[in-house]
């Protein structure tokens, strides 16, 4: 855990952080607003006391409530991979600023976020489905998207207590529900 | 021939197959095979709008230019990848890759399953080392629930690792060469792998997908046969890499069919977030064991080779040297290797309190990479797995362009994708 990071990273991004730097064993945690991520990028990239000159991952997240984009990154400056999350994208039509004006090879991962969960990023020039067929029209990894099999869907779901810790956000306030009803063809 | 981008189509599914519509055609058989053999069945020309300014952009063909499309089903390409070239004479003006022939929905897969199911369910990713698939998702989910793993174990997970990059880059020089036309040197690597590969199924009791690794530990303690297999190995490992990679080094062929061909700078590499031999090559030393190490990786001495050409012959020759650095890892793994447990005491149901947890870890190809979500129940709620050959290949629409159609192989070969990762 390097605490240097944390007071280096409130006084370069202080009011665009949303709540408070998180740290725990090896990583960072920072949360930003969609709209202030190009911004909180670059300061990250360019820097001289950051430098977080690689762009290890980026992934989609559907949290069942809203959208998150999280960019992991890695600095020789640090000890500590930071993870920044771009927080409160709405799920009905999520939208956030592409980050290939810094990283060129975001294109194809951001393609993949946009491919598995419908996140669409502003700025990146050739956003189509990378892996799924290009007349496909659902968005595989999004919480509301259940497998045919999906535990908490099947007819035996409820024998093993731990699978009804997996019913679907939409079925949350009443766990029988998801029994009852058929499972998704 | 070609036609413009988004006219009408005479056959409305893509020629791959990868489109769902054209399988519920009621059409003639024989009248459909008709058309699609006058339309041309190679086609490379999307049936549907394009659906980005850069899709139409690549899609509209200049004078004198044309498309050939290679693969899905090409034995160059590593597996089912399709590049759509668009050629001037034999020069190549862009790359379109396609990709997704592969895609088996692995992540969701993996969210739907307990955090013990996961570990196999990553294995058939990167099939020609899957340990390190494995490796990352067991260093997240540790981080996770905050497993400490015995040190055993630790070093019985460096020592299989390393000993499979060997047999991956060994099989990776093979079909370097065979892509340029020789022959000999993919035999050599395979007798390589195949001892390697013999030995870790002495180990694990799988050849390909071993499913070794355990969430606080590997599954199985080190075996006679494995050892005396493994000591066999040894005392003419470091020779027999020299003979492989003498094969290569100086043949002029070989040499001048790769010297110069698919530069990569450091900047570009940088920007397109490459990683592994391929960012080395660039003369960037990055290698996740040393710049953000893990397991017991510290205690080990060996060198991160580098070089500045960032051309097909150094990605080749950086993993001819990080041969040489695994077998000194391996040696000093037996030397060093501690006695005592080869797994933390963990209960039979695993349910991390809710967290997040990055792991990452340096597999042959680059950083692999896993990002878990925990939500408090028995599976991950995320589960994401970074493939670094997904990465490294993106630069190919960069690297190719100007260079000509035989080079197409030396530059994506020397990349060294593995198809069950990118696809995922």
């Amino acid at each position: 855990m390097d605490r240097s990071l944390k007071a280096r990273l409130e006084a370069r991004l202080g009011s665009q952080l949303r709540g408070s730097v998180y740290q725990r064993g090896d990583e960072t945690e920072i949360r930003v607003d969609p709209g202030s991520v190009p911004e909180v990028l670059t300061v990250l990239h360019d820097s001289v006391d950051l430098h977080f000159e690689i762009l290890a991952d980026l992934a989609g997240v559907d949290t069942g409530e809203v959208m998150q984009v999280v960019y992991h990154l890695w600095s020789p400056m640090t000890s500590d991979w930071l993870r920044v999350i771009a927080d409160g994208i709405s799920r009905e039509d999520p939208r956030t600023p592409s980050a290939t004006f810094i990283w060129t090879g975001a294109e194809w991962l951001e393609r993949e976020a946009y491919d598995m969960f419908g996140i669409v990023f502003e700025g990146n020039r050739d956003l189509r489905r990378i892996f799924m067929p290009p007349d496909y029209t659902s968005f595989p990894l999004r919480k509301d998207f259940l497998l045919p099999d999906d535990a908490a869907r099947s007819p035996g779901a409820g024998v093993r207590h731990v699978e009804r810790a997996h019913v679907p956000a939409d079925l949350a306030d009443d766990p029988a529900a998801g029994i009852r009803r058929a499972p998704v063809s | 021939m070609a036609t413009a981008a988004g006219a009408a189509h005479p056959w409305a599914t893509s020629p791959s197959g990868k489109s769902t519509a054209g399988r519920q055609s009621t059409d003639d058989p024989r009248i459909t095979l008709d058309r699609q053999v006058g339309a041309g069945l190679y086609e490379p020309i999307p049936p549907y709008p394009t659906r980005t300014e850069r899709e139409g952009e690549f899609y509209s063909l200049g004078d004198g230019e044309m498309f050939l499309n290679v693969g899905p089903h090409h034995p160059a390409t590593h597996g089912v990848l399709r590049l759509v070239l668009k050629l001037s004479g034999e020069q190549i003006v862009d790359v379109d890759p396609v990709l997704g022939y592969l895609h088996r929905g692995v992540e969701k897969i993996c969210e739907n399953s307990d955090y013990y199911h996961v570990i196999d369910q990553v294995d058939p990713l990167e099939y020609i080392s899957s340990l390190f698939q494995e490796w990352a998702a067991v260093l997240s989910f540790e981080k996770l629930m905050d497993v400490r793993v015995p040190r055993r174990a630790e070093y019985i997970r460096v020592l299989s690792g390393e000993l499979l990059r060997v047999a991956s880059h060994t099989l990776y020089m093979g079909f370097l060469a065979l892509d340029l036309g020789g022959l000999t040197p993919i035999l050599y690597g395979f007798i390589e792998r195949d001892e390697i590969v013999e030995m870790l199924a002495a180990l694990t009791g799988a050849r390909m997908l071993f499913n070794y690794y355990r969430i606080g530990g590997v599954n199985g303690d080190l075996n006679h046969e494995f050892m005396s297999r493994l000591g066999d190995w040894m005392s003419r490992a470091a020779r027999q890499t020299e003979a492989s990679a003498g094969l290569l080094n100086e043949n002029e062929i070989f040499v001048r069919r790769t010297r110069g061909v698919g530069k990569m700078d450091r900047e570009t590499a940088l920007r397109f977030g490459v990683t592994g031999g391929n960012l080395r090559a660039a003369g960037v030393p990055f290698d996740v064991r040393r710049a953000h190490p893990y397991s017991v990786y510290p205690e080990l001495e060996f060198n991160i080779p580098t070089r500045q050409e960032g051309d097909s012959l150094a990605r080749y020759l950086i993993r001819v040297d990080e041969v040489r650095e695994s077998i000194k890892i391996i040696d000093q793994c037996l030397h060093g290797m501690p006695d005592g447990p080869i797994m933390a005491r963990l209960p039979r149901l695993l349910r991390p309190r809710p967290g997040r947890a990055w792991g990452a870890c340096e597999g042959p190809r680059g950083m692999m990479g896993v990002y878990s979500i925990s939500d408090g129940s028995d599976q991950p709620f995320r589960f994401r797995i970074h493939d670094p050959s997904f990465v490294n290949l993106q630069t190919v629409p960069t690297l190719l362009p100007g260079n000509l159609l035989a080079d197409t192989m030396a530059i994506v070969a020397s990349l060294d994708p593995v198809m069950g990762g990118i696809d995922k």
